[in-house]
């Protein structure tokens, strides 16, 4: 049976580098992103996450490096057909209408069925809005109007920049279900967010930069399994330690960091392990509940690389 | 690019300043031609040659040189050999181009267009196709104008009509090949519309006329878009007229190459 990991990529970089008067801004770059996915790209404000989005959307060059589409060069203009972009900020026309500007969008790709404009517009909740001029938009609004233009042409694949800026918390879920709802049909999405809470509810992979380097690229598997709650206790005899949980606690996984710290995942409740190891001459220096979500996971990488995770 | 030609004029017929730049022009049609109306006039002539018996001698003379003037050259006298023409062409061109900077507008098309010459030529086409339409209909109101008001000048011949209209409208559209290359160079208003002004008015070109004129080194200048436009032939006599053909296709292809090299090199 044929898994994600077996499909083709959508997006795949290769020592991609980005240098502005020598600064650079990203660097040997090597993301992939497989077709199906929802892939969430995370970093820091100024890591290269819209530099790298603009460079696969073509709208940057590359310094070095190479980026396929679908397996194909980014120039090719038959795998353009197949993406959508909102990079940013949604580029529109304040004095055209939201229907005006997507049929700029339409005519700029050749589409000639206008029922498509009315598509996206609905499916972004805009149909309502389509007459209304983009000057009187809210910000909300013209964000979803962005998506809707990203989505004009039924692309493939959606590079989606920060889209939920600007959003309420019902147009951040309305989007949310969106995304979902297109990942369903069959579409690749990748997308930037500093909205890490959203981001962990759909994303099925991540990608974490900084400093222009790709940290890791995790599933989200891996991330809940490196995320998991567990109970961490500091002893000053892991190897009496062990045996001791073990024997006591066998429906329990205990995981030996180092000499000293064994975390223990399952644990309802962390006394009664304290309790044996004391009974039993082991000193606990250290001992208590650990709960890590993708900020916390995200901050670590940041601040402290693989030491504290 | 005619899919982004299609897209360029769609928003073209949608936006103010087209009508407002052609308003402005007709304006100075109206306005040129009601003033020459009032001056061949009985009551105008009346005070007109009070005027030259007066001993003004700057008028002396002027009533026969308006029985010289024809329709051609009234019709460039009335903004085409002024520069004004080319400000108005160059504000609109400058507000449609940089509007998608400004606006953002070019990173939708530039996702999905990687071959930027393709932009390069959409916005160069519909300059052109708005320059041509804004010198006929300026053309067309000007002759209704003269035969609505009997006759104000002598009609001219169309051949020489024919004859000055694509050398002026192959000019012009290589002025906005200038005002094109200079809004994607800076992707600003201010520098377009400075540009459009001191560029189409033939305020530097004047300038440096002047000043080079003192060395005797500004035959030259006289190969300009503006000087061209202001000294080119009404009519075709010899070979040598066509040297405006060659000015307003050399100028063209040259901001043309130019634009598309600094598009290709910049990121969006």
């Amino acid at each position: 049976m044929r898994t994600e990991r077996d499909n083709p990529y959508a997006v795949e970089t290769r020592a991609l580098t980005k240098l502005y008067g020598g600064r650079a801004a990203v660097r040997h770059l090597d993301l992939q992103v497989r077709e199906g996915q929802i892939y969430g790209f995370i970093g820091r404000n100024g890591a290269g996450k819209s530099t790298t989005l603009k460079m696969i959307s073509g709208l940057a060059r590359p310094t070095e490096g190479d980026i396929r589409l679908f397996g194909k060069p980014v120039s090719d203009p038959v795998i353009r057909r197949r993406l959508g972009v909102l990079i940013e900020s949604a580029g529109l026309y304040a004095n055209l209408t939201a229907r005006q500007n997507v049929m700029m969008k339409a005519k700029c790709i050749g589409l000639a069925d206008e029922a498509s404009v009315d598509t996206v517009l609905s499916q972004t909740g805009l149909s309502d809005a389509g007459k209304k001029k983009v000057k009187h938009f809210s910000m909300g609004m013209k964000q979803r109007l962005g998506v809707a233009l990203a989505l004009l042409g039924n692309p493939d694949l959606l590079i989606l920049d920060e889209p939920i800026n600007g959003l309420d918390p019902e147009g951040i879920r309305e989007l949310r279900q969106l995304v979902l709802d297109l990942n369903e049909e069959g579409k690749t999405i990748l997308i930037s967010s500093h909205i890490l809470g959203e981001l962990s509810k759909i994303s099925t992979n991540y990608g974490i930069i900084k400093d222009g380097q790709l940290m890791e690229q995790i599933t989200r598997e891996e991330l809940e399994e490196k995320c998991q709650d567990y109970f961490q206790i500091r002893v000053a005899d892991v190897k009496r330690a062990l045996p001791l949980i073990q024997e006591h606690f066998p429906a329990l996984q205990p995981k030996v960091q180092d000499d000293q710290s064994i975390r223990i995942y399952g644990l309802a409740e962390g006394s009664r392990i304290n309790q044996i190891l004391i009974e039993n001459q082991v000193p606990v220096y250290e001992s208590g509940f650990h709960r890590m979500d993708l900020e916390e996971y995200f901050l670590n990488r940041m601040e402290g690389g693989t030491v504290n995770v | 690019m005619f899919n982004l030609l299609r897209m360029d004029l769609y928003r073209v017929i949608r936006s103010k300043s087209l009508y407002v730049c052609f308003g402005i022009l007709l304006l100075m049609v109206f306005t040129a031609f009601g003033l020459w109306y009032v001056v061949v006039s009985p009551q105008g002539l009346e005070l007109l040659a009070s005027l030259e018996n007066g001993g003004n001698v700057q008028l002396t003379g002027l009533s026969k040189a308006l029985e010289e003037l024809d329709f051609l050259m009234l019709f460039r006298q009335i903004c085409l050999d002024g520069g004004m023409y080319n400000l108005m062409l160059g504000i609109f061109v400058m507000l449609f181009v940089c509007a998608d900077f400004q606006k953002g507008f070019i990173k939708n098309v530039m996702a999905f267009h990687q071959n930027r010459w393709n932009y390069v030529g959409s916005k160069l086409l519909t300059a052109a196709i708005v320059d041509a339409c804004y010198l006929v209909g300026m053309l067309a109101v000007s002759l209704v104008l003269n035969q609505v008001l009997g006759q104000l000048v002598s009609p001219s011949p169309w051949q020489d009509l024919v004859f000055y209209m694509t050398w002026v409208w192959l000019l012009t559209t290589a002025f906005s090949a200038l005002i094109i290359l200079l809004c994607v160079l800076t992707r600003s208003v201010a520098v377009g519309a400075v540009a459009a002004v001191l560029l189409g008015s033939g305020l530097v070109v004047t300038l440096v006329y002047g000043l080079l004129d003192l060395l005797h080194l500004n035959g030259w200048l006289e190969y300009t878009i503006y000087l061209t436009m202001s000294m080119g032939p009404g009519h075709f006599a010899s070979a040598g007229d066509l040297k405006v053909y060659a000015v307003g296709a050399g100028f063209l292809a040259l901001y043309t190459v130019l634009t598309g090299i600094f598009l290709n090199k910049k990121d969006i």
